[in-house]
C-alpha cells in the first residue's frame, strides 16, 4: 500500500524529466541543474564506490570477528560482546557523521597527505563502521546455527580447526552471511547524513574512475544537499525525486533478493 | 463483530493520540524566516532583540542558502526569505509581482585563503588569476608565488547567493561552471571551517566570516588591488559585492511588516554593523 | 584471522569511549536543562529544546504508527489469506529496506507542500511514523505468532468472538512484547536524521513548539549542523555533548526493551 503509493508518487513527480529528456540522462555524466543537465552517472558511481569500499572493509573484519566470537570466545564474554555490538548498531548515523568529520577527516588528511580528507575512502570507512555491527551480529547467528554435531564430526575425522572453519563452518553459514551482506548493502546505500558530511559532494566521476581518494557525490548526499533548494515543479526538483526513485528501486531489488536468499537459507 | 471491535481500537488509539496533542495546539503568531546563511547572523540577532519588545511573537530563523530562501517563499512555507543575491530573471518573472525584495545590508564577498597560504606570500590575486584557479588552469600555489602545494579549490552549492555573486564577477556569468573545484560546500560556516582546517585552500566567503585562519586577499592588478573592507565596498572600489536582501510577500501581516521595519530602523542597522556588514542607510 | 577480527572488536568500543571522553567536559545539568536564549550560531549552549523536540517527534511518530501497525498485524493474523500474507511480508520487508531519506523526500512534497502543513512537528512525525512502521508491524507479527493456536481455538470453542479473543486473550498475553517493539521503534525514531531534516526541524528559535504545526529543534539535526558548520572548539564540544546524550537516550530505550524482553520471554 504505502510502497505503491511512494513509488507511484516518485515516478509521477519525476515524470516531467523523463518526458523531456528521455531516459538517457541516467547514464549522462554531467549534473548541472543550471544547464538542465541531469546526468545520474556521477552520483551512481559514487554510491556504488562508497558501498563497495564499505563492504570490502567491513565484510572480512565483520565475519572474522563473528567467527572469533562464535567459536573462540568464552560464553560469558560472548554475551557482553554481542550486547555492545547491538548498542553500536543503534548509534544514530549523525553521530558517525560527527565522528567522520572531526576524527576521520583530519586523520586521513595527515596520514595520506591528501588535499582534502573528503573522499570516497572517508565515506567508505565510515559506512564500514556503521554496517560492521549488522554484519557481525547476523554472521555470528549464522555460524552458531551450524550444528554442534557437525563440528564434532569434523573433529573426530581429525580435521584441523582451520580446515573445519573453511570446509565446514563457512560453507554452511554462507547463506546467512550473504543475507547479512545484502542487508548491510542496503543500509550503506541509503545512509545520508554521515556520508553527506564527508564525501565532498562534487558531481564528478573520479578520475581515473578507480581513484577512491577523490571527492565525489552519492545519490543520498545529492538529495540531502539540494532538496531544500529546488523549486517545486521544476526539472531540478523532478531530477532529485528521480534520484529518490532510483534509491528506492535499488533498495527494493536488494530486499527482494534478500528475501529469496533468506528463504533459500 | 470483529469489525466493530477493530474500528473501536482504531478510534481509541487515534483519540488518545489527539488528546495528547490537543493541549499543544494553541495558536500564537509565528514568523518563520529561512534562507541565506550570510544573513543568518543579522536576522538571528535582530529576532533575539525584537522578541524582547514583542514577547507574544515567536520567530524562528534557519539557514539553508539563498536558493532555499527563494524556493520556500515561493512555496509559502515561510514568512520571510533571506537571499544574499538579487533574484534571477526567471525568479523575478515568477515572483516579481507578489514579492518585495528589500535590502537590509551590504556585503563584500572575500576571496579567502588559508593562513599558511597567506603567510607564504600569496596576498593578492587578479580576477584573471582567480578565474584560472576555478577553471582548473592553475592547480598549484607555486604558480602564484606561494609554496609548492596543490590548491584546494572550494566551490559552493550552485544555488548559493555567494556563489552567484562570485561567479558573476569572476567567471563572467552567474551560472558559470567551475571545473577546477575540488569540493563543494554549503554555508559560510561550513566553508570557513574547511578553509581554517586546511593549509592550502581558497574559497569565496562573506566578509563577516574572515578571521585569523581565514584571510582575505586583495583583488586586482598590481597597485590597484583592494581588500574587501567595508570602506572599499562603500566607495565602490571592491567589485565582488552584493546587497543582502529579505524577501517579503506583498500583503504580509502587520507582525511581519513590523519586523521588517525594525530591521531597517536605526537599531536594526546597528545590529547589521555589529555583526560585520555595511548598513544600507 | 585475529588480525582481521581485532579492529572489528576494538574499534566500536573505542568509538563509544571516544564520544563520551569528548563529551565529558560539557556534560552537566546546565547543558541538559539550558535553552537557547538567542537564535544564532554559537549562542546555543543548552540543549533542552533539542531534547524536547527529539522526544516529542519520536513519541508522536510512534503514537501515529501504533494503530496502523496493530491494525495491519491483526488483519494479517485473522483475515489475510496465505497469498496475501506472503505479499504483505514481502512488502514490509521492502518498506524496511527503503532509505529513510526517500520518505523524507516524499514527506517534503506531500505533507509539507501539498497538504501545506509546513515544516512542522506533524509532518516530521508522520514521516518518521512511516519509517518505523515496518519495524513495528514485523515485531507485532512475531509477537502474535508466538501465541499458541490452542489459545485462540480454546477461545472460539468457548464461544468468544474474534474481537473478544483479541482483546481478552491476545493483548493481555502479548502486551509486554508489544511494548518492547514500541521501545525499539522509539530508539529507531530517535536515531533518524535524514527524514526529518527537511520536514520538521529548524536550527534554533523554538523551545516548546506551540502547536503541531510549528517546527522543532532536534538533537539529531543539532549535531548535524554543528558538525557541518561548527568552526570553533566550543561548538564542536557541544556537538559531542549532544551526541553523547543522543546515544545514551537511544541506548536507554534499547536497554529498556531488552529488559522487558527478558521479563516477558521467560
Amino acid at each position: 500500500m504505502t510502497i505503491v503509493l511512494v513509488l507511484g508518487f516518485l515516478l509521477y513527480s519525476s515524470w516531467p524529466l523523463i518526458q523531456q529528456q528521455g531516459i538517457a540522462f541516467i547514464i549522462g555524466d554531467e549534473w548541472y541543474p543550471f544547464e538542465s543537465l541531469y546526468g545520474m552517472l556521477p552520483a551512481l558511481v559514487g554510491t556504488v564506490w562508497a558501498v563497495v569500499l564499505a563492504l570490502l572493509i567491513a565484510l572480512p573484519c565483520g565475519v572474522a570477528a563473528a567467527i572469533f566470537c562464535a567459536e573462540l570466545l568464552p560464553a560469558h564474554w560472548r554475551g557482553s560482546m554481542r550486547f555492545s555490538m547491538e548498542l553500536m548498531a543503534g548509534v544514530p548515523s549523525v553521530v558517525y557523521g560527527l565522528l567522520g568529520m572531526w576524527v576521520l577527516l583530519p586523520l586521513l588528511e595527515s596520514q595520506l597527505e591528501l588535499l582534502t580528507g573528503r573522499t570516497l575512502l572517508a565515506a567508505g570507512l565510515l559506512l564500514a563502521l556503521m554496517i560492521l555491527p549488522t554484519i557481525m551480529v547476523l554472521s555470528e547467528d549464522a555460524i552458531r546455527a551450524v550444528r554442534q554435531s557437525q563440528r564434532e564430526a569434523a573433529k573426530n575425522l581429525g580435521i584441523g580447526w582451520d580446515a573445519t572453519l573453511w570446509r565446514v563452518l563457512l560453507p554452511q553459514a554462507w547463506p546467512g552471511i550473504r543475507v547479512a551482506t545484502l542487508l548491510a548493502t542496503g543500509r550503506a546505500m541509503g545512509e545520508t547524513v554521515a556520508v553527506m558530511l564527508v564525501v565532498g559532494s562534487i558531481d564528478r566521476i573520479p578520475d581515473p574512475f578507480y581513484n577512491f581518494l577523490q571527492p565525489a557525490q552519492t545519490l543520498t548526499s545529492r538529495i540531502g544537499r539540494e532538496m531544500a533548494e529546488a523549486s517545486i515543479g521544476s526539472l531540478h526538483w523532478a531530477a532529485l525525486l528521480f534520484c529518490g526513485l532510483l534509491l528506492a528501486a535499488i533498495a527494493m531489488g536488494l530486499s527482494l533478493l534478500t528475501q529469496r536468499k533468506g528463504a533459500a537459507a | 463483530m470483529f469489525d466493530r471491535c477493530n474500528v473501536g481500537l482504531w478510534i481509541g488509539f487515534l483519540g488518545a493520540g489527539f488528546l495528547l496533542l490537543g493541549p499543544l495546539y494553541a495558536a500564537t503568531t509565528t514568523i518563520k524566516i529561512a534562507g541565506s546563511t550570510t544573513l543568518l547572523p543579522i536576522l538571528s540577532e535582530a529576532a533575539k532583540q525584537y522578541r524582547v519588545t514583542h514577547p507574544d511573537l515567536s520567530l524562528t530563523v534557519s539557514g539553508g542558502g539563498s536558493g532555499m530562501g527563494v524556493a520556500n517563499i515561493e512555496r509559502g512555507t515561510i514568512d520571510i526569505g533571506m537571499a544574499s543575491r538579487p533574484l534571477s530573471e526567471r525568479e523575478a518573472e515568477r515572483l516579481g509581482a507578489s514579492i518585495d525584495v528589500i535590502p537590509v545590508a551590504r556585503d563584500a564577498v572575500a576571496i579567502a585563503v588559508s593562513k599558511a597560504v597567506y603567510k607564504s606570500g600569496v596576498t593578492q590575486l587578479s580576477l584573471a588569476q582567480i578565474a584560472a584557479i576555478y577553471r582548473g588552469e592553475i592547480r598549484n600555489w607555486r604558480e602564484l608565488g606561494g609554496l609548492d602545494a596543490k590548491i584546494l579549490v572550494i566551490d559552493k552549492e550552485a544555488s548559493r547567493g555567494t556563489r552567484h555573486v562570485f561567479a558573476t564577477v569572476v567567471l563572467g556569468s552567474a551560472r558559470a561552471r567551475a571545473p577546477g573545484a575540488t569540493i563543494i560546500t554549503g554555508s559560510n560556516n561550513e566553508e570557513q571551517s574547511v578553509i581554517s582546517r586546511s593549509d592550502q585552500a581558497i574559497g569565496m566567503i562573506s566578509n563577516a566570516w574572515l578571521n585569523d585562519r581565514v584571510r582575505a586577499i586583495a583583488v586586482g592588478e598590481g597597485d590597484m588591488a583592494v581588500l574587501p573592507t567595508i570602506e572599499n565596498v562603500a566607495l565602490g572600489r571592491y567589485m565582488i559585492k552584493r546587497d543582502l536582501n529579505i524577501l517579503v510577500p506583498k500583503g504580509s501581516g502587520d507582525e511581519v511588516k513590523g519586523f521588517v521595519a525594525f530591521l531597517r530602523s536605526e537599531q536594526g542597522q546597528a545590529i547589521v554593523e555589529t555583526v560585520g556588514f555595511h548598513s544600507v542607510r | 584471522m585475529l588480525l582481521l577480527a581485532l579492529p572489528a572488536l576494538l574499534i566500536p568500543t573505542m568509538v563509544l569511549c571516544y564520544i563520551f571522553w569528548q563529551a565529558v567536559p560539557v556534560l552537566n545539568w546546565g547543558f541538559l536543562s539550558g535553552t537557547a536564549d538567542g537564535v544564532g550560531f554559537g549562542v546555543t549552549e543548552g540543549i533542552f529544546s533539542q531534547l524536547v523536540g527529539s522526544l516529542l517527534l519520536a513519541t508522536m511518530a510512534c503514537l501515529i504508527a501504533i494503530p496502523f501497525a496493530l491494525g495491519t498485524a491483526l488483519y494479517y493474523r485473522t483475515f489475510a489469506t496465505p497469498g496475501q500474507q506472503r505479499l504483505m511480508n514481502a512488502m514490509f520487508n521492502m518498506l524496511q529496506g527503503i532509505p529513510p531519506i526517500v520518505f523524507g523526500l516524499c514527506g517534503l512534497v506531500v505533507l509539507v507542500n501539498l497538504f501545506a502543513w509546513g515544516v512542522s512537528l506533524l509532518s516530521g512525525a508522520v514521516v518518521l511514523a512511516v519509517v518505523v512502521l515496518p519495524l513495528l508491524v514485523l515485531n507485532t507479527l512475531v509477537t502474535l505468532e508466538r501465541i499458541p493456536n490452542e489459545y485462540s481455538e480454546a477461545g472460539s470453542a468457548l464461544g468468544l468472538t474474534k474481537g473478544a479473543i483479541i482483546l481478552r486473550l491476545w493483548l493481555p498475553r502479548s502486551w509486554l512484547q508489544l511494548l518492547t517493539g514500541l521501545l525499539l521503534a522509539m530508539a529507531r525514531a530517535l536515531s533518524e536524521t535524514a527524514p526529518i531534516m527537511f520536514t520538521a526541524t529548524v536550527f534554533s528559535g523554538v523551545v516548546w513548539p506551540d502547536s503541531i504545526f510549528s517546527p522543532v529543534t532536534t538533537l539529531q539535526t543539532h549535531i548535524f549542523y554543528l558538525a557541518q558548520e561548527g568552526n570553533d572548539p566550543l561548538l564542536i564540544s557541544i556537538a559531542w555533548g549532544s551526541a553523547a546524550v543522543l546515544v545514551l537516550l537511544v541506548a536507554f530505550f534499547g536497554l529498556l526493551a531488552r529488559l522487558l524482553q527478558k521479563l516477558g520471554g521467560n
